[in-house]
This record gives C-alpha cells, structure tokens and sequence, in this order.
C-alpha cells in the first residue's frame, strides 16, 4: 500500500523530522522570547519566567498538587469505570431490562456531565469529593456504552463452541463473554482517560484549594499571565503522559486483536 | 420419502441396532426464514455404528452442515427421530466434539491456551501439569511447534484450522463432527492430517462423522461414503469402503480398489455437483 | 437458536408479557411508566426524607422553568449560547479544514507537526477557559473562542484521517495518467476526504454544545451554563435543577438531530 520511495530510508526519514521538530521547537521558543522582550509580555509572559515559575513550583507543592489531580483522576475512573462495567454485563445480557431502560441512559448521557460540576460543588463541597464523582459520572458513562457493546458484540459461535465442549453457564461467561467484552472495556478505558483529565480540572477550575486546575484558577484570578502559562504547560505535560501511558497500555493488553483496519 | 438402510450387512439387524451411535429416522429440517419456506433436508433415515467413521459427500448447499448441526443438538428436526445410542437429543450434545467450517478460536488465547481450553473446563477436571502435557503433544501431532504462544490472529488460515483440531481432539469425545476440517490446507499438508486423525481416532474408536467436497479424501479416511444430492438433501447413494485398516494414507490411493470406489462414486456425484446451485 | 418473536408463537398461545413489552405501545407505556414513578418519588421526597435546600421538588423545578419562559427571560441566556456555539464550530470548521488540507497536501510538514498538535491535543479545553476570558473578556468573545478551539481539532484530525484514508493506489493511477499535483488534489483527494470531514463535524456539534456552556460555567455572564453556576452560587438547587432541565432538553433535541441526519447519512452512502 505505501509507496516506495527509492532515495529514502525509513530510519533516515525519522531522524530528519525529529531534527526539525527539535529545531522548530527551539525556533519558536526563542521567537517568543525575543518577541516578548522587544514588545511586552503583559500578556504573553516569556518562556524564561514560566521555567523559573515553574522551577519554584516544582521546589514547593507541585508535586503534591498533582498528586492531588491524579487521585481525583483515578479514584474517580475506578468509581465510574467499575460501576459502568457492572451495569453493561448485567444489561448486555437482559435484553428486556436493556431495551426498556434505553431511551433514560442515553438520554442522561447526552447531557454533558461537566456541565453538572456546579451541581456536584453544591452538594459535596469543595474538597476533592466533587471532583472524584464527576470524573465517576463521565467515565460512568463511557464504560456502561462500551461493556455493553463488547457484550452484545460476542460472537455467538464461540459460545456455542465452547457450550459443545462442555462448558457450563458460568464457563461461558467466565471463559468467553467476559474476555471477549474486555477488548471494548479496554478500549472504553483509554477513551475515558482524556474525559477523566478534563472532568477533574473542571472541578478544580470551579472550586478548588488543591491540585494543578486550582493552581491554574488562582493564577488566573490575580491576572498572573506566568503563572497561568506555566500551569497549562504542566497539564499539557500530565495530558500527554497519561494519553501516552493509556494508549500503551491499551496495546499491550490487547496485543491478541488483528493489525488488520 | 425414501427409506436407505445403510447398515453394513455383516451385522445381523438387533445388534446393529444397540450399537448404533447415530440414528436418524425420517429426518428433515426446514428454515423459515420471514415467512419463506427453506427445506435443507430431505426426509433422511441414515445409521452410523459405533465407531466407524463415516463421509458425507455432497454439493455446497446440499444440507451435510445440516446433518451435523442436528447430531451436535444444534438445531432440532422438523420431523423424524434423531437418536443418540438410543436416546433423543435433548439440548445440546455435549458428547460430542464439533469442528465447525468457521473456527471458533477465542482471540484472545494463545494456541496452547486454546487447545487447553477443552481440559480447563469443570466437566473434565484434568490436573494442570496434564494438561500441559496433553496440549504438547497435541501441538507437536499437528505440527504446530514453535507457535505455542501466537495469537490466532497472527497465524495462517491453514495453521488455524490445525489449533481448531488439536482442540476438539485433545479431550477425545466419544463422537467426532467435522465441517470440511482440511479445505484451506495445502496437499501435503492435507495427508499429514490426515494420517494424525486416522491414528487418533482408530486408537480411540471415536465415531466419526466426516464432511467434505473432496471424494478422495473421503475414500482414504472413511469406513463409509455417503453420497448426498442436490438442496433438498437426501442421501443418494451409501458405499462401504473396503480398503483394509490400518491405512496408509499416503499411499492408499494409488490402489486399484480406490480408483474403482472413487469412479463409481463420482459417477453419482458429479451429477449433483451439476446441479448445485451455488459452487 | 430459537427464530424471531411473531406474534403467536408455534402453539398458538397469546403473546407473554415479554413480547407485548417489545411493541412500541408496551415499551412506551412502560417508560413513562418508570418515568413517573420517579418523578412522584422525588416529589414525596422532596421536604420529608430530603432537605428541598439541596434536591428541590418536580413541581418548584417546572415552575420556575415555566415562570422563566412566561417572563422570558431565558432566552437571552439561551440565545448567548446557541450563538457561542454557531459562531465558534464555523471557526473551527473552516481553521480544522484548512490546517488539515494543509498539513495533508505536505506531508513532511505534517509528519513534523504531529506531536506538537498531539501535545496541545491532549491539554483539556477546559483550562484554556480562564486564559480566554483574561484575554478577550467575559462576553461571549472567550466562549466562542473555546468552542472554535474544540471544534478546531476535532475537525483537523477528521480530514487528516479522511486524507490519509484515500487509497494511495487512485493517487498513482491519476498520476499515471498524467494529472498535476492540482489536478489530484481536486479531483481525489478533496471528494475523498469528505466523508470523514462530514462524520467530524458531526461529532463536532456535540463538542461545541459541551464546550460552549463549560465556558459559561466557568466565567460568564450570559448563557445557561451561567445560569446553572449562578444559581449553584447562590445556593438555589431549583433554581440550577431549571437550568440543567434546560440544557437536558437540549441536549436530548440536538442528539436527535444528529441521529436522525447521522442515519440519513448512512443511507445515502448505501449503508456502510
């Protein structure tokens, strides 16, 4: 399908891009530096006050905000992931119960569930409490749609084959529904990941003496242009890290699927 | 409504009847499929004795997964009696080992976790260190070594079919079904096969029900050829195969009696082929 | 394998209660059914075994909602964020085709600015909420720039994909065949990557409606997700109840919207 191109090897064309990407990294760092200090930075702050803000953070409590965002993060995923699961293997396989209840769940999942934060905030206050059910929610969701498919997407050869061989009820579920619905729980998971991420930070936004969005909301509200760039630099770089880290997991746990699109 | 009595003739009738695995009694089976009606087999009256192996040769469409379908309890007939040693299925027939056309191999097992999956089961409680035994040899005999941990998805269609095999036989039900096991493997590799099914199973008298599209290889392998017409199905012809066992495979067919049955035999066949709807 | 319900089964017996449930009559009058009970249960509730401070009652809940419509004052509110929404997903509509085309018609470019996008990808819209408002101001300014933002990317790597998605194999034989660089890009690669720029900004309207009023929620003074904060700081939980139903109701109609055009679509296109 790819084309071959004679005059390039693959290993050259990776370390050229990297090469550019590192130069124009470099060349937009500078450019804004320079930029900055002809014209002003009231409101564009320069590169090397947000490393130096960034360095004091790092000197003082950003690693315990963090820790802060990501417990919010997974206590809220395993909350809403486990619960979503549950549901979708019990309503994957009554398909009564599923057909009735449809029209409620996605009806509530068409309502964008940060949208609820200031809800949540009234009800359980401002500590991390509103922040973990809101992620739970999102995720809630999420997870409930896809166990639900892998459920029902279960080939029903493999179960008779296995019915065939002897397998009892709970064999089947245990030895083929189940495994075979983890490809989509997996999958639901890395999709979560993201939403998780921006679930937590809206409620740090919103209400928040802990964690990076707090960090980020208290910069904002006194007008601290480095202090704002240098929180969104540090949830750029949780973002790509967790992204990074679900779709290798991701991977690895489903290295059995077809390469094949 | 034909009535084909398909009983080797050197048993006298009462004794064949007890030992019968297999008895269909005027079966058929349609499908109604939104309101058409499909007949997929003919009234059919067939016997198949504990552990002969039996062939079922026919046009594509011609209802042979049909007749597997309802031995495995599967599907239920229309009309007729469908016994199994001597009792009417009912639900599914766990007594017997099924390879389907399709091979059912969980994903998400390796081989020698698929193969293992028959043993794993409750039914059978086999201890863990025999069952990786068992599964062992069970990869060497189907000359799957050096595959143990690939993914189903990462071997040939030919390979898959081998692991499908290795996992119906590796439990030795007492009845084996097979849904053309050996149409996508190459020819070599379709006489090793076929030597490893003969060994296994006249070692362990499994009863055999065999379907195929390729006469010859039901002439090596089976005690009996049953030859099937066109959709609607019915049995048209019953051959005994004399060829003496054990069969060497590789060579059983350059024998005179072979090319005999196998003209005969396609005398009646090649007229359905004709008139098969779908090739 | 049993085959489909009629409605008499094979020996003649009237329906079972399981087969009346799946006629659209039986479904509906069940839902409606659960739906009420709910609604009553809330309703006795509300004010016994549940403070009416945090959960408010069906009844206030409507009753604001009407008073709200009567005197309308919603609709300022709603307009403001129908308004973030249309203005911001054109925005990035157009920014996500155009970038997209470009970095697919040069794709050395594109291979280079891959991570940098997949960096900014991966920072949560959500943060760049105060930035906005710092920058542009409270108005709906800052929120359609939030919603420009989410659509920008969703669209960007929709044509990527769609680019990327066109069979290598038809750009060579129109190469063969003597057509420009022009000439390809016209004629195959733009029709080509339609299909996916449409399922994207399919996907897009559902970002725009979330993104639009978590910019209201944020920091706002108009918009119902203004509302919906607003009245959580004022502690009136019917009051943020009146709002959320608001937005339910939206939500609910622009999911129709988009599965209705979603299986025309699909029709269309002979049902892939």
């Amino acid at each position: 399908m790819a084309e071959a191109r004679a005059d390039a090897t693959p290993g050259g064309d990776a370390h050229a891009t990297l090469l550019a990407q590192a130069a124009v990294a470099i060349v937009l760092i500078v450019a804004w530096e320079s930029a900055g200090r002809a014209f002003g930075h009231a409101w564009t702050s320069l590169p090397s006050l947000i490393a130096v803000r960034l360095g004091e953070w790092a000197a003082s409590g950003l690693a315990r905000h963090a820790a802060v965002t990501l417990f919010e993060i997974t206590g809220g995923l395993a909350l809403g992931a486990s619960s979503g699961i549950v549901l979708g293997l019990v309503l994957g396989r009554t398909v009564t119960l599923s057909v009735v209840l449809r029209p409620f769940i996605v009806g509530l999942y068409s309502v964008p569930i940060v949208t609820l934060a200031p809800l949540l905030i009234l009800w359980f206050g401002l500590d991390m409490m509103p922040k973990i059910v809101l992620v739970a929610l999102s995720t809630f969701f999420l997870l409930f749609f896809n166990t639900f498919a892998g459920v029902q997407a279960i080939d029903r050869d493999l179960v008779e084959a296995l019915r065939i061989m002897g397998a009892s009820p709970r064999e089947e579920f245990a030895r083929v529904i189940l495994p075979g619905a983890v490809a989509w729980i997996v999958s639901g998971l890395k999709i979560a990941v993201p939403y998780a991420f921006a679930a937590a930070v809206t409620g740090e936004l919103l209400a928040a003496r802990d964690g990076i969005g707090s960090l980020l909301a208290a910069a904002a509200a006194q007008f601290d242009m480095t202090g704002l760039y240098a929180a969104l630099v540090v949830l750029m770089a949780l973002g790509t890290l967790a992204s990074a880290l679900a779709t290798r997991a991701e991977r690895w746990l489903l290295r059995w699927r077809p390469a094949a699109q | 409504m034909r009535m084909l009595d398909v009983r080797p003739r050197s048993i006298a009738p009462a004794a064949a009847a007890a030992s019968n695995r297999v008895r269909l009694d005027a079966v058929s089976k349609s499908f109604t499929v939104r309101g058409t009606h499909t007949p997929a087999l003919q009234e059919t009256t067939l016997a198949i004795e504990d552990g002969a192996f039996v062939s079922l040769v026919g046009p594509s469409g011609c209802g042979k997964s049909t007749v597997l379908n309802l031995v495995a309890g599967l599907l239920t007939p229309s009309s007729g009696v469908l016994t199994y040693d001597g009792a009417p299925l009912s639900g599914l027939n766990r007594r017997v080992g099924y390879m389907t056309q399709k091979d059912t191999l969980l994903p998400w097992r390796t081989t020698e976790a698929n193969i293992a999956a028959p043993l794993e089961l409750a039914c059978r409680a086999v201890p863990r260190r025999e069952v990786a035994e068992r599964v062992r040899a069970m990869i060497d005999a189907v000359g799957l070594r050096g595959f143990e941990k690939h993914f189903p998805a990462e071997l040939s269609g030919g390979m898959r079919k081998r692991v499908a095999l290795a996992r119906t036989l590796i439990y030795e039900p007492e009845t084996l079904l097979m849904d053309e096991p050996f149409g996508a493997l190459d020819a070599q590799l379709k006489l090793l096969m076929h030597d490893q099914l003969q060994r296994l199973t006249q070692a362990r008298r499994m009863t055999v029900l065999f379907v195929t599209h390729d006469l010859a290889e039901a002439i090596a392998l089976s005690d009996r050829v049953l030859v099937m017409s066109a959709r609607p199905g019915r049995i048209r012809r019953a051959q005994d195969i004399g060829l003496p066992r054990p069969r060497d495979v590789f060579r059983v067919r350059f024998s005179p009696e072979f090319g005999r049955l196998h003209e005969a035999l396609w005398e009646e066949l090649k007229d359905e082929v004709a008139k098969g709807t779908d090739v | 394998m049993s085959s489909a319900a009629t409605s008499l089964d094979a020996t003649g017996a009237p329906p079972s209660p399981r087969a009346w449930l799946r006629t659209p009559w039986g479904l509906a009058v069940v839902r409606i059914a659960i739906l009420a009970a709910i609604l009553a249960a809330w309703e006795a509730a509300s004010g016994r075994i549940v403070s009416k401070y945090w959960a408010s009652s069906p009844s206030a809940i409507a009753a604001r909602l009407w008073s709200w419509i009567r005197d309308g004052s919603l609709w300022p509110h709603l307009s403001s964020t129908l308004i973030e929404m249309g203005a911001g997903y054109a925005i990035g509509c157009v920014a996500g085709v155009g970038v997209g085309l470009l970095l697919g018609f040069l794709p050395r470019a594109g291979r280079i600015a891959m991570p940098f996008l997949a960096g900014l990808y991966c920072l949560p819209k959500v943060a760049l909420a105060p930035l906005f408002v710092i920058l542009l101001g409270i108005d709906l300014a800052s929120k359609i720039a939030l919603v420009a933002i989410s659509v920008f990317f969703i669209i960007l790597y929709s044509t990527l994909d769609g680019i990327r998605d066109v069979d290598r194999d038809l750009v060579q034989a129109m190469r063969l065949m003597g057509a420009t660089r022009r000439e390809v890009s016209l004629r195959v690669l733009i029709p080509g990557c339609l299909r996916w720029v449409f399922t994207g900004m399919r996907i897009a309207i559902r970002y725009a409606f979330t993104a639009a009023v978590l910019g209201e929620v944020i920091a706002a003074n108009r918009g119902v997700g203004y509302l919906v904060e607003a009245y959580a700081g004022q502690y009136n939980s019917t009051g943020v109840f009146a709002a959320v139903l608001v937005l339910v109701v939206c939500s609910l109609g622009l999911s129709e919207v988009l599965t209705r055009w979603e299986a025309s679509a699909a029709e269309k296109r002979g049902g892939m």
